[in-house]
């Protein structure tokens, strides 16, 4: 029987997932949460594969369409052999986000450890040797993603840290890329709303006309567990602590049999998109833990949802403010 | 006054103690947590942690010529900004000061705690008549900043507590953006320091490096007890832990210590050297300060005494 998909703002490819277990060429427990990069005409995807042993690494894919993809045949970066980075990453890394600056290709991800999650960045230059560059957070973070241009002459980025069990959207600001500070909130969780438990980055944020545009996930805590849907916020061009504007609905939520059922069930995690030349948009998500999968859609519609709601105190959300 | 062999802890607790109590205030308060302390010009300043009858915490200036006794003012010297860009993260107050007395100045770590979290926020006075704020140096959640008074190696140096219960360090060169994040020393499962640790008072330099107090917490069935340890770390490359207290240096014993309203506590946030002693101020069941002394070089030496035991422990484990 046929799905009907056309609920959601972002459209489903109609043959998602796009990577599965059955797409590795090697034994493991799941594939998810990778972010992309689009170089001449080839398209890399930096994947998160949970190995059986229950820690987490990236492997590379590539694909001439940006659907079918090919993972290459050994992962590309694992939890280092080398102190300190072995300790900081003795539990596994997680969840990459890819930015582009000035040509350079960098790395943000959660790095595990026995002391917590923290935020980590990495470079590479041919997708195949990665260098280490810092921990950029304290532990109780996760969630990094860096913009793509300095702001005010400063290397930016998102990420969400655990204030009192709450996740919520901060901004933090660096001139070397190893040291940050003047770090602030941009948005939190809203009451009564889909997004009212938890909300962090997922895509580093877009360039747009109106301002930064940052598809961010949403949760809601439910009795069986959370429930992670994708949603959109706009964000001040020279200022991204300023919100312009957030989505009122989620462009997405786990309906289809792949996002429902898998090790976490119930989740819609993007990672990173990619924005065509004719301006259609695809974005790259983690369906249940357990596969990658595509959206489209167009920027125009992006644009669009995330200027429905312009209202300060609900765009940035709280109880308190 | 000072009795120096009372007390079952190397830290000898005065007699006197309480030192600050709510008694002691002209106002009406809920209660007093603790207090961070420096020395200006002969006199020595204190800053109290106290929580207001509406339950938000805010700060509260005393002075004293003694070290001893202590006029609390009426009216508070720190309190959280009601508007501007700041009150979101200090909507339920401003908590545990520490002073850092560095470049002809006073820093003030504190913990802005809001319902974002817990962060770090810094300030800084040169008379304790004015104070500025500078900004946050820590996402939440994250307590316990405590600055070193002196730059490491040209840096900025700082202790702090994030989320994990462990004591962490970062580094910054303009105290506006910090790097070089690690964890220095952790919780020790079994001992008095098994749940939670963090920086106490300001380091003190010693020759063997430097003197850190800090506070350990072990959770029980009945709530947390807290108790004061000590380490010492190197000197110029304050990361590495040289020796740390197999046992707390002073535990809650005493009445005033077992009774109020966060029983079984003794948490200092300061700590002055006079002479070849430390005198450490420490808050007592979140409900008065007191004071405790203790010859720092007995301090040091059972450190070090520690580290031999320790290292004698490990090497019989690796074979």
């Amino acid at each position: 029987m046929a799905i009907r998909h056309g609920i959601d703002l972002l459209q489903r490819w109609r043959r998602n997932p796009i990577l599965t277990l059955e797409d590795i060429p090697y034994r493991c427990n799941t594939v998810f949460n990778g972010t992309p990069v689009k170089v001449k005409d080839t398209y890399y995807l930096i994947i998160r594969i949970e190995g059986q042993q229950g820690y987490s690494f990236f492997a590379l894919a590539h694909s001439g369409d940006g659907l079918h993809f090919e993972v290459e045949p050994t992962p590309c970066m694992m939890p280092s052999k080398h102190e300190p980075w072995k300790t900081w990453e003795e539990n596994g890394i997680e969840d990459p986000r890819l930015t582009v600056i000035d040509g350079k290709y960098y790395i943000m991800y959660t790095a595990v450890s026995g002391h917590g999650h923290y935020i980590a960045l990495a470079q590479t230059e041919d997708f195949h040797s990665y260098e280490r560059i810092a921990i950029i957070s304290e532990p109780g973070n996760k969630d990094g993603v860096l913009f793509p241009e300095k702001i005010n002459g400063l290397y930016t980025r998102l990420d969400r840290p655990y204030g009192k069990g709450v996740g919520s959207m901060w901004v933090s600001y660096s001139p070397d890329l190893k040291h940050w500070g003047k770090s602030e909130l941009v948005c939190a969780p809203r009451p009564r709303f889909w997004d009212q438990f938890r909300i962090g980055a997922s895509a580093p944020p877009i360039l747009t006309d109106h301002g930064w545009l940052e598809i961010y996930h949403g949760v809601k805590m439910t009795s069986a567990g959370p429930i992670y849907r994708i949603g959109t916020i706009m964000l001040g061009l020279e200022n991204p602590a300023r919100v312009v504007g957030r989505c009122v609905e989620p462009l997405l939520s786990p309906r289809t049999d792949y996002e429902r059922v898998g090790d976490v069930g119930n989740v819609c995690f993007a990672c990173g998109a990619i924005v065509e030349e004719d301006n259609t948009v695809k974005i790259y998500y983690g369906a249940a833990d357990t596969s990658i999968c595509v959206a489209m859609t167009t920027m125009n519609d992006l644009v669009e949802s995330c200027l429905e709601c312009t209202d300060e105190k609900t765009c940035v959300g709280g109880t308190h403010f | 006054m000072i009795n120096l062999t009372a007390g079952r802890d190397i830290v000898h607790r005065w007699d006197g103690n309480p030192l600050v109590s709510i008694s002691d205030l002209s106002f009406r308060c809920s209660d007093i947590h603790n207090a961070g302390i420096a020395k200006l010009n002969g006199d020595v300043m204190m800053l109290l942690n106290i929580e207001s009858l509406q339950g938000h915490n805010l700060f509260y200036r005393a002075r004293s010529r003694d070290c001893i006794n202590f006029t609390v003012d009426p009216k508070p010297f720190m309190a959280p900004p009601t508007s501007g860009p700041r009150a979101i993260y200090e909507t339920f107050g401003i908590r545990d000061p520490r002073i850092t007395p560095l470049d002809g100045k006073y820093y003030i770590t504190y913990v802005a705690d809001s319902e974002l979290g817990m962060r770090l926020g810094l300030a800084c006075t040169k008379d304790f008549q004015d104070v500025e704020f500078l900004g946050y140096v820590s996402q939440p959640d994250v307590k316990n900043g405590v600055l070193f008074p002196q730059k490491i190696d040209g840096r900025y140096a700082l202790l702090k507590r994030p989320a994990g219960g462990n004591l962490w360090m970062s580094f910054s060169e303009d105290l506006d953006f910090w790097g070089d994040e690690q964890v220095i020393m952790t919780t020790r499962g079994g001992y008095w320091d098994a749940s939670r640790i963090g920086a106490a008072a300001v380091p003190i330099e010693i020759d063997q490096g430097w003197l850190l107090l800090y506070y350990g917490a072990k959770d029980t069935s009945a709530g947390p007890l807290v108790r004061l340890g000590a380490a010492i770390l190197d000197r110029e490359d304050p990361s590495k832990v040289i020796a740390r207290s197999d046992i707390p240096i002073l535990s809650p014993r005493e009445k005033y210590e077992r009774v109020g309203d966060i029983p079984n506590m003794v948490f200092s946030c300061g700590a002055i050297v006079r002479d070849e002693e430390v005198w450490v101020y420490y808050g007592a069941s979140d409900s008065c300060i007191c004071l405790g002394t203790a010859r720092i070089d007995e301090i040091t030496e059972f450190c070090l005494a520690c580290a031999v035991v320790q290292d004698y422990m490990h090497s019989m484990e690796d074979k």
